[in-house]
């Protein structure tokens, strides 16, 4: 059943992007905004 | 019908799909990367995401504007090109199609609007519902399409009728289940993923190596290595998916790909690199790895896979009995209730599309003299060396891109991608790379199923329309100028907007903005 | 499962739901880029013109998309005869319509007057000859087309491309273009105020008024011309096959429907009345009414052709026998009843979200509006 395993696969890739995302926002990225002020 | 007027039908087609896909995986990229970029608003609630939402966004739409001119061309090329294809599997090619505007199109179309202009008038999460809904339907749309186009591979679920002279449907579910098409869809979409991973990935390195708008860009890049890293890994792994579905369906290209003339003890070696002869019907140099293909191919030790020689052996028998085929439906379209015939013609049926390949050679099947079945049966399997090229390069850009994105993706955890500048340059010189893939793609499926525009039922020179070569001069320079025009426009804009960067927002916290005030 | 004659009839009246949704939805937008060049006086004027329908142009467009695959799915024959027979004509209308996505969307992209104006042309191009070939191509179905079948069901088309411009069809040529524009118009009034609004209001009562005189005019064209009739017993339930059949032409024949049928007289005259109803409304200013009567009045003309062709789809002048009805140029019986049910799941769906985003963008769109969003407005 490939078409269940896009449907996954898909959210999971979009999941993983997004806490990528976060992540960096909580730690790094939110460091440097206090420098450049976004 | 003469050989010119054939040659120019597939050539219109062959030029405006390849087109339209030039547009169609970065919609079907980009929109689920601006659902990440807006869901990170969302919760957030920080502006620089929005701001990305809509400077992505706004490439985005330069390029789904392209996607729909050209895609309407394809909606209706069936039927003003192909008129006896559509007559013939309209049945059930035509559902998918329908299915497809009423699921998908209606919904993306309708969704893109308030993408677009809702910004305003929506709260946040209806918004990103609307961003959601769009980046879905565009993949439903290349659902129904590939079910579309995996039918035409590996047609299954219909049978042919000879009161209505064509193949009808007997079970949608088969249709819609397909294996062949399931795989193509994987594939097909993955490579989608990772071109609208690429095109972000590299235009924020762009901005990185240039030390523009580096907050933007860094936020991009890492959403992008992320996404992109994922969608390559399963762009291989579907890969071999759709290939193994090819053991399955369509010996003659498996073959053609590999360069394998001769059947091999099982399990078969992989050809790494070959130079194939189609003269001698071998190869002049080859670099095999032993084993490897059987186990890709058949996924055991022991199952063979035929060569070409073999294949076309096989073939001239299907041709003989799709002769008697051929002939016992013109006994039944003369008589309906001739028994004998319909014996005759229900013990051969399922060669009737071989039988019909002689029409090349002789307008009436029965006068086919043996060199012309010969040269049927050689027609069989598509010449070699183009399909052994394209598959190749498209498998070394796929294991290029996974490296790449595994890179980053990597740097990005470690956020240290911003130093590396070889990762961001190679970045941005690989931006054109998914696009040459994913037309390298095509070429070996729709190339590698010929001479079947629907395989082992309707030849492909059995399929077009009757028009006149002038037409059809006339149809394919209009295409070719028409399309020329807009892509020159739309790489313009693409080019423009891009060096701009989200400065082209007007929000006055971007680099042009701030480097004026 | 419905039998295989009620869902022959059920696609007959679905394909023309369909011909009148394109008509009502994508018929509005053409006709605002029909009206662009002349009721758009500046650049600033055009921007709001363009902007009424920039959200929902492309949606819009769907219909016409949809309708293409229906046929193709419900009446594949049709598919194939018609769209290769009219091989040029399509193509027109394909080129035509390759202006819009890209005027829309890559016209006020680049400030720079030449580029604007080029797009704002397309945009009228795109608007205005699709309607037209559509009437034309209509005008040609109603004398019967030049093709024929070959004994495997190979179409030929014998006509030529400048035979399809004969005066009747030219006629309905400009009822198509006459209803698309007024359509436009009421839908333009409804979303803009002041000079705009005044401009599109003369246009409104002119394009309506043609509306009703060529549409009189070619009812009366219609009675004197050669219909098809089929002359052996049809089983309305039997496989499909057109060459099964015998057909003979007789002159004033697209009238037997409604002579049969008195009730049907009903449609020609809703074209009539919904066309004056119109028109009076966009005099007394009632844009959102006068709208509503012009897509009664379209679904009056529409039917009206339907009907008296009945149950043909595509008669062949040069074949009678080979011409493509309701019976015979349809699809399996499995097929018409899958795309039956697709149709009652999603068209109430497609109904919803874009009524959904039609009230979610609702509102004049001012001058204001555009100077406002200048960035981000088409
Ligand atoms: C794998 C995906 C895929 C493939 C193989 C095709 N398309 Fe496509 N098509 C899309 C994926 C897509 C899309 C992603 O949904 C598009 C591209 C950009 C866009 O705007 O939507 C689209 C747009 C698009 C449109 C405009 C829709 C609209 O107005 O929104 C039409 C009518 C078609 N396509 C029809 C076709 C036909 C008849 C094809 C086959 C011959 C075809 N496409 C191949
Ligand atoms: C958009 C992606 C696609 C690309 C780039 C593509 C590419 C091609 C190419 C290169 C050919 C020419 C093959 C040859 O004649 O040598 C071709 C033919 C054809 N393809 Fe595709 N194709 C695409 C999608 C599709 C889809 C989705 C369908 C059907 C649903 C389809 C149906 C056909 C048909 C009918 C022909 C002509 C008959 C033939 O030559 O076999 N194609 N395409
Ligand atoms: C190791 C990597 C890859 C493998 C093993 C692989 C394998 C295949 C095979 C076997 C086919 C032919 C399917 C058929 O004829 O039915 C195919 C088609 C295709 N490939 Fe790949 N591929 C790879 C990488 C890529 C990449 C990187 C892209 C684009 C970014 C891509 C895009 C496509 C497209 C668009 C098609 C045509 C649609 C289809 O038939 O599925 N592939 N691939």
């Amino acid at each position: 059943m490939w078409y269940f395993a896009w449907v996954l696969g898909a959210s999971l890739a979009v999941l993983l992007a997004i806490f990528s995302g976060m992540q960096c926002e909580a730690r790094e990225c939110a460091m440097q905004n206090k420098e450049t002020d976004h | 019908m003469t050989e010119t007027m054939i040659e120019l039908s597939r050539l219109q087609f062959a030029a405006t799909a390849m087109y339209h896909f030039l547009f169609v995986p970065l919609t079907l990229g980009l929109s689920f990367l601006l659902v990440i970029m807006e869901s990170i608003y969302v919760v957030t609630g920080k502006t620089i995401y929005k701001d990305m939402t809509k400077f992505w966004g706004k490439l985005f739409g330069i390029n789904f504007a392209l996607g729909v001119t050209t895609g309407i061309t394809m909606e209706f090329q069936f039927g003003t090109n192909w008129a006896y294809y559509s007559h013939y599997v309209g049945d059930i090619f035509g559902a998918p199609l329908a299915i497809e505007g009423l699921m998908a199109f209606f919904l993306e179309s309708t969704l893109i609007g308030l993408f677009f202009f809702g910004w305003d008038k929506l709260s946040r999460h209806k918004h990103l519902l609307v961003t959601t809904l769009l980046a879905v339907a565009s993949n439903l749309s290349a659902l129904w399409i590939l079910i579309a186009n995996g039918w035409m591979q590996d047609p299954v679920g219909a049978e042919f009728s000879y009161t209505t002279m064509r193949m009808e449907l007997t079970s949608f579910w088969d249709v819609m289940f397909n294996p062949t098409a399931q795989a193509k869809f994987v594939h097909t979409v993955s490579a989608g993923y990772v071109t609208g991973s690429m095109f972000v990935l590299g235009i924020s390195s762009w901005y990185l190596l240039k030390g523009r708008d580096v907050e933007f860009a860094r936020r991009s890049f890492r959403i992008a290595a992320a996404f992109g890293f994922a969608s390559a890994l399963s762009v291989i792994v579907l890969g071999d998916e759709s290939g193994y579905a090819m053991t399955e369906s369509q010996k003659s290209k498996l073959a053609a790909i590999e360069a394998m003339w001769e059947t091999e003890p099982a399990p078969a070696g992989f050809n790494l690199l070959a130079w194939p002869n189609d003269a001698t019907q071998s190869n002049d140099w080859q670099v095999e790895i032993p084993w490897v293909l059987g186990l890709i191919a058949t996924r055991s030790t022991t199952e063979q896979i035929p060569g070409i020689k073999e294949i076309r052996a096989q073939n001239l028998e299907r041709i003989e009995s799709g002769i008697l085929a051929v002939k016992a439906l013109e006994r039944l379209r003369k008589n309906k209730d001739d028994a004998d015939a319909k014996l005759v013609f229900d013990a051969h049926q399922k060669n009737l599309g071989y039988g019909l390949l002689l029409k090349k050679y002789s307008p009436d099947v029965a006068q086919a003299t043996p060199a012309m079945i010969q040269q049927a049966a050689h027609d069989t399997v598509p010449q070699v060396a183009p399909l052994f090229w394209t598959f190749r390069i498209m498998v070394v850009l796929g294991f290029a891109f996974a490296l790449l994105f595994g890179l980053a993706f990597w740097y990005s955890l470690k956020n240290t991608f911003v130093e590396k500048t070889w990762l961001l340059r190679w970045a941005v010189w690989f931006i054109p790379m998914p696009w040459i893939a994913a037309e390298m793609g095509w070429f070996v499926a729709e190339y590698g199923r010929q001479p079947w525009s629907i395989f082992g039922v309707l030849p492909t020179h059995l399929s077009v329309s009757t028009l006149s070569e002038g037409s059809l001069y006339g149809s394919l320079a209009g295409f070719l100028g028409f399309y020329t025009l807009l892509l020159v426009a739309e790489l313009y804009l693409m080019f423009k907007f891009a060096r701009l960067g989200p400065s082209s927002l007007g929000t006055g916290k971007y680099h042009h903005e701030t480097a004026a005030a | 499962m419905l039998d295989y004659e009620s869902l022959k009839i059920i696609w007959w009246l679905l394909v023309g739901v369909l011909l009148l949704g394109f008509a009502i939805m994508d018929g509005h937008d053409m006709g605002v880029g029909t009206l662009l060049p002349f009721v758009g006086k500046t650049d600033l004027e055009r921007r709001v013109v363009i902007n009424t329908v920039g959200p929902h142009w492309d949606g819009n467009q769907v219909w016409f998309i949809t309708g293409g695959g229906a046929i193709f799915a419900a009446w594949p024959l049709v598919y194939a005869t018609a769209f290769s027979g009219f091989y040029w004509a399509m193509l027109a209308v394909l080129w035509a319509l390759f202006f819009r996505p890209v005027g829309f969307d890559y016209r006020s992209k680049i400030e720079n007057t030449t580029w604007r104006t080029t797009w704002d042309w397309g945009l009228f191009v795109g608007g205005f000859v699709p309607p037209v070939i559509f009437g034309v191509a209509f005008g040609n179905l109603l004398q019967g087309v030049p093709f024929h079948f070959d004994d495997n069901l190979v179409s030929y088309y014998t006509g030529t491309f400048w035979e399809l411009l004969n005066p009747f069809a030219l006629l309905a040529g400009v009822v198509s273009s006459a209803m698309i524009t007024f359509q436009g118009a009421n839908y333009l009034m409804h979303r803009t105020e002041g000079a705009i609004f005044e401009r599109t209001r003369i246009w409104a009562m002119l394009s309506g008024l043609v509306m009703i005189a060529t549409f009189i005019l070619a009812g009366f064209f219609v009675a004197g011309l050669p219909g098809f009739v089929i002359t052996s017993s049809v089983d309305p339930g039997a496989l499909p096959n057109p060459m099964d059949k015998s057909v003979v032409i007789q002159v004033g024949a697209w009238l037997d429907n409604f002579n049969a049928q008195p009730l049907l007289w009903a449609l020609p005259a809703l074209g009539v009345l919904g066309g004056l109803a119109g028109v009076v409304l966009a005099y007394l200013r009632k844009p959102l009414t006068a709208f509503v009567a012009s897509s009664l009045a379209m679904a009056g003309i529409i039917g009206t052709a339907g009907v008296a062709m009945f149950p043909f789809v595509m008669p062949s002048s040069s074949d009678p026998r080979s011409s493509l009805t309701v019976w015979d140029a349809v699809s399996s019986h499995l097929t018409l009843g899958l795309m039956f049910w697709a149709t009652v799941i999603f068209m109430p769906l497609i109904i919803f979200y874009t009524s959904w985003a039609y009230k979610v963008m609702a509102g004049k769109i001012t001058t204001d509006f555009i100077k406002a969003h200048d960035k981000a407005a088409y």
